[in-house]
Order: C-alpha cells, then structure tokens, then sequence
C-alpha cells in the first residue's frame, strides 16, 4: 500500500515540476505577425495566468489594459500571445518594455500572406481556452527561413545549472542526515529497535484488508514450475 | 516599481541568507572530515584535533571560504545581465 502512495506522490511531484518548467522556460515560435491590438481584460479565476500592470504603474485594479499579438504560424494554425512586463515579479524575465516590445512587433506585421515576414517569437507560458490564457512574448526578431531549426541553449543552460542545484541539494541532505540525523538515531536506536520489532509483530498479526485482497490476487497466479 | 524591487531585494536576500549559512556549514564540515582522514593516512604525528583546527583555521582565511560570499553577488549581475538582454538589446 505504501508503496502505491510512493508512486502516487513521485508521479504527481514529478507531473507538476515539469508543468511548472514547460510554462516558465521560454519557447520561441517562428510565426508572422498578423495584428497588434490592445483590449481591456477583466481578470477572474485565471488572475495567476497573468503577469502585471507595467512596471510603476497602479497595480490594484480588477481590470486593465493588455497588449495582445496575433499571428499565424508557417503550418496555419494560430498564435495569440499577450504582451506584458513581468517586472520584477514571477517569473523572473524582468520584462520592462512591453511598449517597445508591441512597436516591434507591429513594425513586423506581415503585409499579405503571399509575401510573409517571418519572425522568430519568444515566449514563456501556455495558451488555453478553457481558462483564456495566453502565452506571454519576451522577445521578437526577423528572420527568413520558416523552417529553420531552433535550438533552445538558454533553456539547456537553465535545465543542467537546475540538476547541479538539485544534486548538490541531494547530497547535501544525505550530509545533513549522516552528520546531524544518524549520530541522534543511534542513540535512540535501541528504543527503537524495540519499537521495529513490536511493529513488526503486530503488522505479522493483523495483515488488513489489502493484505487480504493481495494474498486473495496471488491465488490466481500460476503456480511457479520447479 | 520602488515597492517590486523592494520586494524582489528581500526575498532574494533571505533566500541567499539561507544558502550561504547552509554552504558555510556544509562547507566547514566537509573540510573538517577531510583534515581528519589526512591526519589519518598522512601525518599521523602530534594531535589529531590540534591538527584539524588548524587546519580549519586556515581554512577560515583562504579564498575557498571567500567564494562562498559569491551567493550575494552572482544572483544579482545574473538579474542585471537579465535587464539588460531583456530589455535595452
């Protein structure tokens, strides 16, 4: 039973790490650009999804102004992005020039679809329609190629300096355990032992209704051939 | 803008405060275990303990242990080159 809670609880802590990494590590998109546009947007139940109010502005209102970027991708499908400074909040891209950001995209917007001007769009965060969110654009340059290959180096820098934290978190741990925590539980460890073995006893006793059910699978094995 | 950087500023400061106390500790013990087991294989003359606070007390002084300071200022030339890319390039 233990175990199935173990699975459980690695799954879900693995499930949200990487959800937590795939929305704030930038993903860049090359699209073109279709429309600039600012609308008012009353924020809800999907407040967390957006960032701020620009940087130095009043940030208490319920509503507000927010840049939004249309465009198209090279396959067809549709990309609307949000334009807004994170400032110096989460996540930390410290995006102050959402302004600048809106007149370069608008001085990038294609004329028609026969003659595009791709662009290559970075950006951090999902969009999703049952909530109305929308990834936000950190970054905006011309390019030529639609089909050019990106590779993230940023987000390869980002993900090998997090494992090291990670495994020097790790073992530092295991330090803390070996110096801090062992020389504790050997003094204790007779009591303790004394306790294990109670337990023990008692589990042997009373093997509960899933130790039941499990016994109660295993009739159902085959019988192994000696 | 005054009261994000502001609160920017204290969060990082206690969450830099935690790391350098941990590493610091961290850091005195590793080194502590490692004079030990030298003692053990190498010098074996004179006081172990006198020997590993010695040793320890050099290592208080050394450049090693200064490094450790760098949790204050690498976290922020990492926020101004952020800016910086982010914003002005």
């Amino acid at each position: 039973m233990l175990r199935y809670l173990k699975y459980t609880f690695w799954t879900v802590f693995w499930v949200l790490v990487l959800s937590f990494l795939h929305y704030t590590l930038p993903q860049r998109d090359i699209v073109r650009i279709v429309d600039t546009e600012v609308r008012r947007v009353d924020f809800g139940e999907n407040s967390i999804f957006w960032a701020q109010a620009d940087t130095g502005q009043d940030n208490e209102g319920v509503n507000r102004d927010v840049r939004f970027i249309n465009a198209v991708k090279e396959n067809g499908r549709i990309r609307v992005y949000r334009n807004e400074d994170t400032g110096w909040g989460w996540p930390p891209y410290f995006k102050l020039d959402s302004s600048n950001l809106q007149t370069e995209a608008a001085d990038l917007v294609s004329e028609s679809r026969a003659n595009p001007q791709w662009v290559i769009l970075t950006h951090y965060g999902w969009r999703n329609e049952f909530l109305s969110i929308f990834p936000n654009a950190v970054g905006v340059r011309a390019t030529d190629d639609p089909n050019q290959r990106l590779i993230p180096w940023f987000n390869i820098l980002v993900l090998t300096i997090l494992a090291g934290l990670a495994l020097g978190f790790f073992r530092m741990t295991q330090w803390f355990r070996r110096e801090k925590i062992d020389p504790i539980l050997e003094d204790v460890g007779e009591t303790w032992d004394a306790v294990d073995a109670r337990a023990d006893d008692a589990r042997d006793n009373a093997r509960g209704v899933w130790g039941r059910f499990k016994a109660w699978l295993a009739t159902w094995r085959g019988k192994p051939r000696v | 803008m005054i009261l994000g950087l502001i609160r920017l500023n204290i969060a990082a400061l206690a969450l830099m405060l935690i790391v350098y106390f941990v590493l610091s500790i961290w850091s005195r013990s590793v080194r502590r275990k490692k004079l030990g087991e030298e003692w053990d294989e190498e010098v074996q003359t004179g006081d172990r303990a006198a020997y590993v606070e010695e040793g320890l007390e050099d290592y208080d002084q050394s450049l090693r242990r200064k490094l450790i300071l760098g949790v204050f200022v690498v976290p922020y030339l990492v926020i101004g080159l952020l800016v910086y890319v982010m914003n002005f390039q």
